[in-house]
């Protein structure tokens, strides 16, 4: 399957505020929302790999109009993509203040320096380095200029033509394939995923343990998307099924084995090659299935979900085209 | 009741803390805990180079020990509980609300109707949405008034009170018969199709001339819900100054803030709106749904008001998938190389438009599948229903497309007897391949992605 990135043609920028602090940590701002996928985590990431500081050195506010610069949201896999690449770019401003303060104390230009391991050393040359934390401290105590970045980064799109629909809707796209292995009860219908096994892109993985945790996320939504989900509605126009009890929905029970494997790849447009993950993985999981129980009782079935009661209306008519043999005696 | 205990002493017992509860009558407070509050940084995250880490999360910690604040677990002094009343009939148009009763119960401090939002309409693009029906219902979760009382439970008596005469009108409900000239239109005078996309690409008919074999094929998927853990919840309280503070579980608060601006006729920096960790959104949560009216409540008692979502009103009353009916047409060679592809879909958006121009050009573009066609004709059409509304949930049409392209590429490698894994290895797209709108694609990575897969998989051995 494919997956875009960001939004189809619309602007959809993000903007961040990265703040290095006078012993070398840092603070970003965001207005992305944290929604569970550990989107913090890999921003603050972002934002150190670009100071050349650790992880735990970045504090992410989010969230609060007032306080973080403007972002379009966490909605359509962006906030890596987009988001990442404005903190980035905001982190590389900060950088730069810290570059033309330190070049005179370590007597060379602000370009030959490069920021790593909480230090600002000389490229080619690491052994004359300042740590980080004095360079912020002399910025902002002595020079008077602190470290402050900011920035916004929207992808780069086309227009669709309204005829045709040419264009270039997305900057970047996602790859991957999800092979289901499943057992049916040709008696019932009923259907138990043994194993999944995922191979998804994601460009660099920034946080491959949250990569991970999104394609089982992502697979445990296509496991209901393609065999028990469904809200019903009468003749009415009310819904049958608004509660939990009769909206049928995976449980840690119906999980299978799965095993998860990222494909290397690198996408020059994104931040350190990062694409996204967040919708993709939800995407091939129940044409997986589907085609697994083609392959495994003979029967397509070409409506969600696929229910028990489907598979087995579908199994008895098949068997009912077959013509009827009688054993030999 | 009035239990003598010294409040200043340490370590108070957890049955003594629910006691003065009830007797301060507070909203629940989570007793503390008393948890270590040194912080343990955990090797990795203390590690440089920082891309490529297995970070741990910041909030791991929190979520572990049962300290997150959620919306619901913030609490403001005074504050006011809100709950809205849903329409129960899917088409109709209101004929009188009388809120008299409600209004007069002992408890309940206000009560708001569509006539009350300044500007009753909102929406990502088409702005046909209203906060609270005022003149028609669309829906059978439309909200029609709002109440907010000192407890829930009153609240929930009070949205019986209400009375609301309704004038039944005709419906549809499958998306197919709201195609169609006669149907009855939803928003009337406007055709039920809101939206339509067109992909074209070489000369498809020209293609299924030349094809070997032309295969077709239908298929239909259905709606469902987010279902994330935490409803849909938020806290409006105002400032003396005339500013209010929205917590809400949006997540795209800049839109959020816009729409409520524009529903409450409001400048833009009189509004915050702070979202805290949210319990899941899915797509869900990306647009205000009850955040105007729990501002309104709050302006006409001058206390906070909150408001969360029901298991019920989350599925009646916020978006969903759209279900798709898809008919796929291809034309192939013997070999197995796919060279015209004709789709149609029809989408089912619901009562109101809310994401599904973007998902209506999502599943567009994306319906060819990532595979090297050279003649392509895409069309789709959203159309409106009397059903709950359809917006943005993962994938935004993708799963919806990629389970008709995938079913009808493994019955075409059925038919022509090719191994699946070999027939899209034939088609699949490469670097620089051109996609279904024309755009020269990079890092393309499809081929490593189904050969990863295979052989982690095991594809090539023989199977039981």
């Amino acid at each position: 399957m494919w997956y875009p990135i960001g939004f189809t043609v619309a602007a959809n920028p993000s903007a961040a505020v990265v703040k290095v602090n006078e012993d070398g940590t840092a603070t970003l701002l965001t207005g992305t929302v944290e929604t569970g996928q550990g989107s913090l985590t890999i921003l603050g990431q972002i934002a150190a790999e670009e100071l050349g500081i650790a992880t735990d050195d970045v504090h992410v506010v989010s969230a609060d109009t007032d306080s973080t610069p403007m972002d379009t949201g966490a909605i359509a896999s962006r906030t890596t993509y987009v988001t990442g690449n404005a903190v980035r770019l905001a982190a590389g401003k900060a950088k730069a203040i810290l570059f033309e303060v330190a070049a005179p104390m370590l007597r060379v230009k602000p370009d030959q320096l490069e920021a790593k391991d909480r230090k600002i050393q000389i490229k080619g040359y690491p052994q004359r380095y300042l740590p980080i934390g004095e360079v912020a401290n002399h910025a902002q105590v002595v020079m008077g200029e602190p470290a402050i970045g900011a920035a916004s980064y929207n992808p780069p799109t086309v227009a669709l033509d309204p005829e045709t629909g040419q264009g270039k809707p997305f900057s970047t796209y996602v790859y991957a394939t999800q092979i289901a292995e499943v057992d049916v009860d040709d008696e019932t219908g009923e259907v138990d995923i043994i194993r999944i096994v995922a191979a998804h892109d994601c460009g660099t993985a920034i946080n491959p343990m949250l990569v991970e945790g999104q394609i089982e996320g992502g697979i445990s939504m296509g496991i209901g998307f393609a065999l028990q989900e469904e809200i019903l509605f009468d003749a009415a126009g009310h819904q049958i099924n608004p509660n939990l009890t009769n909206y049928i929905m995976p449980t840690s029970l119906d999980m299978p084995e799965i095993e998860v494997n990222i494909v290397k790849s690198y996408d020059p447009t994104g931040p350190f090659g990062a694409k996204g993950v967040g919708e993709p993985t939800a995407v091939p999981t129940a044409a997986a299935i589907l085609n697994a129980i083609r392959n495994a009782v003979g029967v397509r079935i070409t409506s969600l979900p696929a229910t028990a009661e489907k598979i087995l209306a579908a199994i008895k008519a098949k068997r009912a085209q077959e013509p009827k043999r009688i054993a030999a005696g | 009741m009035a239990k003598k205990t010294k409040v200043a002493e340490k370590n108070i017992p957890r049955e003594t803390w629910r006691e003065l509860d009830e007797t301060l009558r507070l909203p629940a407070i989570v007793p503390p805990v008393t948890y270590p509050i040194e912080t343990l940084v955990p090797e990795v995250r203390d590690q440089t180079p920082a891309v490529g880490q297995r970070a741990t999360r910041p909030d791991g910690r929190l979520h572990g020990l049962g300290q997150t604040k959620y919306i619901d677990d913030l609490a403001f002094p005074g504050m006011l509980y809100a709950r809205i009343k849903r329409a129960g009939i899917a088409s109709a148009r209101i004929k009188s609300v009388d809120t008299r009763e409600a209004q007069a119960m002992p408890g309940v401090m206000a009560v708001v109707t569509g006539r009350d939002i300044p500007v009753n309409s909102f929406g990502p693009s088409l702005k046909d949405q209203p906060v609270l029906a005022d003149d028609f219902v669309f829906h059978a979760g439309d909200g029609v008034a709002a109440v907010a009382a000192v407890t829930e439970q009153i609240a929930n008596d009070a949205l019986d009170r209400i009375k609301v005469e309704y004038e039944p009108l005709p419906a549809v409900f499958d998306p197919l018969e709201a195609l169609k000239e006669d149907a009855p239109k939803v928003h009337a005078p406007n055709s039920n199709i809101y939206a339509t996309k067109l992909i074209k690409k070489g000369d498809v008919e020209k293609g299924f001339a030349e094809s070997d074999h032309i295969f077709e094929g239908s298929y239909r998927t259905q709606m469902v819900e987010h279902v994330p853990l935490e409803p849909h919840a938020s806290i409006a309280v105002w400032d003396p100054n005339g500013r209010v503070s929205i917590y809400s579980t949006l997540g795209r608060i800049t839109l959020g803030r816009a729409d409520i601006a524009r529903t409450l006729k409001l400048p833009i920096n009189r509004i915050r709106v702070v979202a805290t960790i949210v319990g899941g959104n899915f797509g869900g949560k990306n647009e205000i749904t009850q955040e105007p009216v729990i501002a309104l409540l709050s302006k006409k008692t001058g206390r906070p008001v909150k408001g969360v979502f029901t298991r019920t009103e989350e599925f009646i009353a916020t978006t969903t998938r759209h279900p798709i009916i898809m008919d796929y047409k291809t034309g192939v060679m013997k070999d197995g190389r796919l060279i015209a592809r004709k789709v149609r879909l029809v989408l089912d958006g619901g009562a109101y438009c809310s994401w599904s121009e973007t998902t209506l050009g999502k599943a567009c573009i994306l319906a060819a599948g990532p595979y090297n066609i050279d003649n392509l004709h895409a069309e789709a059409f959203v159309v409106y229903t009397n059903k709950t509304m359809t917006g943005a949930m993962r994938g935004f049409g993708a799963p919806q497309v990629c389970f008709a392209y995938e079913s009808h590429m493994d019955d075409i490698a059925a038919a022509l007897n090719i191994d699946p894994l070999d027939i899209r290895l034939l088609n699949a797209f490469e670097e620089g391949s051109p996609s279904p709108t024309g755009q020269v694609l990079h890092s393309v990575v499809v081929k490593d992605t189904l050969l990863k897969a295979a052989e982690r998989f095991g594809w090539k051995e023989p199977r039981s």
